[in-house]
């Protein structure tokens, strides 16, 4: 991350708040802070997400306003009703700033063993995949299944995620069990169409492809087992919907370009 | 472990020469290349860099009226027509004398792109490798183009957004496939500016994205922007909405249509957008999803290197915002390369065929030679990396 981003960060949310740059992703840099933007500190050791997204240079600034505003206030939006809905696992909202584009989350995650990184779903598989290691092992299979009955959760209750990635899933660790929160809603909305879903459950299934080729298959498979469960469980209706979600996933899939039209 | 020695050169020569023949959509080319045979590249992967030097680089473009665009037929009786001589110009310019003796493989397009061009010029290079008894090797549009970027730039595992009239892709590497991480769910970059241009009846020579480039330039009020839509789908993105909006202003603009509020001002019925602020618009609005879905992917795969392929990526704009990207990225570094390189040619279809050729892979049977408009960028096994 350059000097000049932490700078600028650091200017806009003055001294009296400390920041620890832990990542930069695409279009947001992620700080730590362990001051809460107006409750008072209770403990040391408590820490607080600040996500914040730079103004691009490389575009225009009349679309890097409108997309940082545009962007920074539906997450909070989602963030904020997605909190209030049982059984979905998301960060807590704490502040907002549209304008300057900066969120403050609550924190969630922690160090994998043996330095394989911060716990999210890519490095958690990664971890599975390297030497002796199962790759299949119960463990995943059951994180991969919570996995997709989280965003069986999301998609039922007409959510959409739109950037689903394994590194977007975070694996919270209760119990020696990882549960899985989802993280990062900049491109997501609201959407009762099957079309969204179906594009939701493919972007997920390349991340997974291109990520870690050599399992893809069957992480895959268990992703959809769980997806499937949570609409299963919503009786005919929800078996009703599956069909449909699944039916356009499959057309989706289908839609890229130049494939070659095999069988 | 990659060995690229394996087969050695025709009549034991220290280096390899190759004869690429491309010509999958307008363009027309053939090239030359040769490849030392470097000890180092015995042991280990170092596919970006084999010291090629590039014998030969012709090209011929069919270009068409403004107003038009290229019709598959017209252009395989284009190729039809230019093959033979630019082969013969091309060897002549490498100094080869003897093809028999001088070419170890002929390397073609196999696909994507457009079937009857395509069939052109696979009808030459089957000639030529009879004619002379050279092996054929079948080789992948795209991957050429990511091939010739890395041996030009050196640069050893970047992110690659390969950009052109037929194809916007994404592309990373990982476990001996070119991955596709993003990429257009409609129309191509390329063919979105073509067509826009074509609205605009503006020339199609040199090439349809400059002279759209060049208007853009001339835009005097950069401070304001004609609202498009913009689309980007997680790492995909949509281009065939934008153009249908940008060309219905377009077509108001040209007629006068005073009721559009946002090309004409409501009160005194001034003008207050013209063909050259749409064009820096369209530009602005479409490169800047482009970039965003190239960083998306810099950041999903961890790397700071990209390169820019494909003919828009000549686009000097387009080069400026990945810069200025990359600069806002801790140790960022794009590479892209020019016009020679960057618009479809011969030399990048010798430089895939002749790695594949040094990794065996051979055509064996004529009937092995087809040409197909669907084939994807992540279908080739590209054994000469690790």
């Amino acid at each position: 991350m350059s000097q000049e981003l932490v700078d600028q960060v650091s200017k806009y949310l003055t001294p009296a708040i400390p920041i620890e740059p832990i990542s930069q992703g695409a279009e947001a840099v992620v700080f730590t802070t362990t001051i809460h933007p107006y409750l008072p500190t209770i403990n040391e050791k408590q820490k607080f997400i600040i996500k914040y997204r730079p103004a691009k240079r490389y575009r225009h600034p009349i679309i890097d306003r409108s997309l940082t505003k545009h962007r920074t206030l539906s997450e909070s939006r989602l963030l904020a009703k997605l909190y209030q809905i049982p059984g979905i696992h998301v960060p807590k909202l704490i502040a907002c700033d549209p304008y300057n584009g900066c969120i403050w989350l609550e924190f969630l995650g922690e160090d994998l063993p043996d330095a394989f990184g911060f716990s999210n779903l890519k490095n958690f598989l990664w971890m599975h995949a390297s030497e002796n290691q199962n790759p299949y092992g119960d463990i995943v299979r059951e994180t991969l299944f919570k996995v997709g009955e989280q965003i069986g959760l999301l998609h039922w209750n007409d959510y959409c995620h739109g950037d689903l990635t394994s590194s977007n899933i975070v694996l919270v660790k209760k119990d020696e069990k990882w549960e899985p929160y989802l993280i990062d809603f900049g491109l997501g909305s609201t959407s009762n169409l099957v079309e969204d879903k179906g594009v939701d459950l493919y972007v997920l299934e390349r991340a997974i492809l291109s990520t870690h080729s050599s399992y893809a298959e069957k992480y895959n498979e268990w992703l959809i087992e769980g997806f499937s469960e949570v609409y299963k469980s919503n009786g005919k209706q929800g078996a009703k919907k599956l069909n449909e979600v699944m039916k356009r996933f499959g057309e989706v899939r289908l839609r890229g370009r130049k494939r070659s039209m095999l069988g | 472990m990659v060995n690229l020695n394996t087969i050695a050169p025709k009549n034991g020569r220290s280096y390899y020469i190759a004869l690429g023949l491309e010509g999958s959509a307008n363009k027309l080319g053939v090239g030359v290349i040769k490849h030392p045979i470097l000890k180092e590249q015995e042991i280990g992967d170092h596919s970006h860099d084999c010291h090629a030097e590039i014998l030969s680089n012709i090209r011929d473009t069919y270009t068409t009226p403004p107003g038009e665009g290229f019709l598959p037929r017209d252009t395989a009786r284009h190729h039809r027509n230019w093959c033979v001589r630019l082969i013969k110009r091309a060897l002549k310019e490498a100094k080869i004398n003897d093809p028999r003796l001088d070419l170890d493989v002929i390397c073609f397009t196999k696909g994507p792109g457009m079937g009857a061009p395509l069939h052109s010029v696979v009808i030459a290079a089957r000639t030529c490798s009879l004619l002379w008894d050279i092996p054929l090797v079948r080789v992948n549009h795209c991957v050429g183009h990511i091939e010739m970027g890395r041996e030009i730039t050196k640069a050893v595992n970047p992110v690659v957004l390969y950009v052109s009239g037929g194809n916007t892709q994404v592309i990373a590497y990982s476990e001996n496939r070119y991955r596709i991480f993003g990429e257009t769910l409609d129309i191509a970059i390329g063919n979105c500016l073509d067509r826009f241009a074509r609205t605009l009846k503006i020339p199609n020579a040199p090439s349809p994205g400059y002279n759209i480039e060049q208007l853009a330039n001339k835009c005097k009020n950069k401070d304001q922007l004609v609202e498009l839509p913009y689309t980007v789908k997680g790492m995909d993105l949509s281009m065939s909405g934008i153009l249908a909006y940008i060309d219905s202003l377009a077509k108001d603009l040209f007629k006068g249509n005073k009721k559009n509020k946002i090309l004409f001002d409501t009160k005194t019925g001034e003008q207050k957008v013209t063909v050259e602020d749409l064009c820096y618009s369209l530009q602005e609005n479409l490169f800047a999803m482009l970039v965003e879905i190239t960083e998306r992917a810099m950041a999903h795969v961890n790397t700071s290197q990209v390169l820019i392929v494909g003919g828009v990526g000549c686009n000097v704009r387009l080069q400026e915002m990945m810069a200025q990207m990359c600069k806002d990225r801790a140790n960022g570094q794009v590479h892209a390369t020019d016009e020679r390189f960057c618009i479809d040619n011969g030399v990048m279809i010798a430089q895939a065929g002749l790695l594949q050729y040094r990794m065996g892979d051979v055509v064996k049977d004529l009937k092995e030679t087809i040409v197909t408009q669907k084939f994807r960028t992540d279908e080739v096994y590209v054994s000469w990396r690790e």
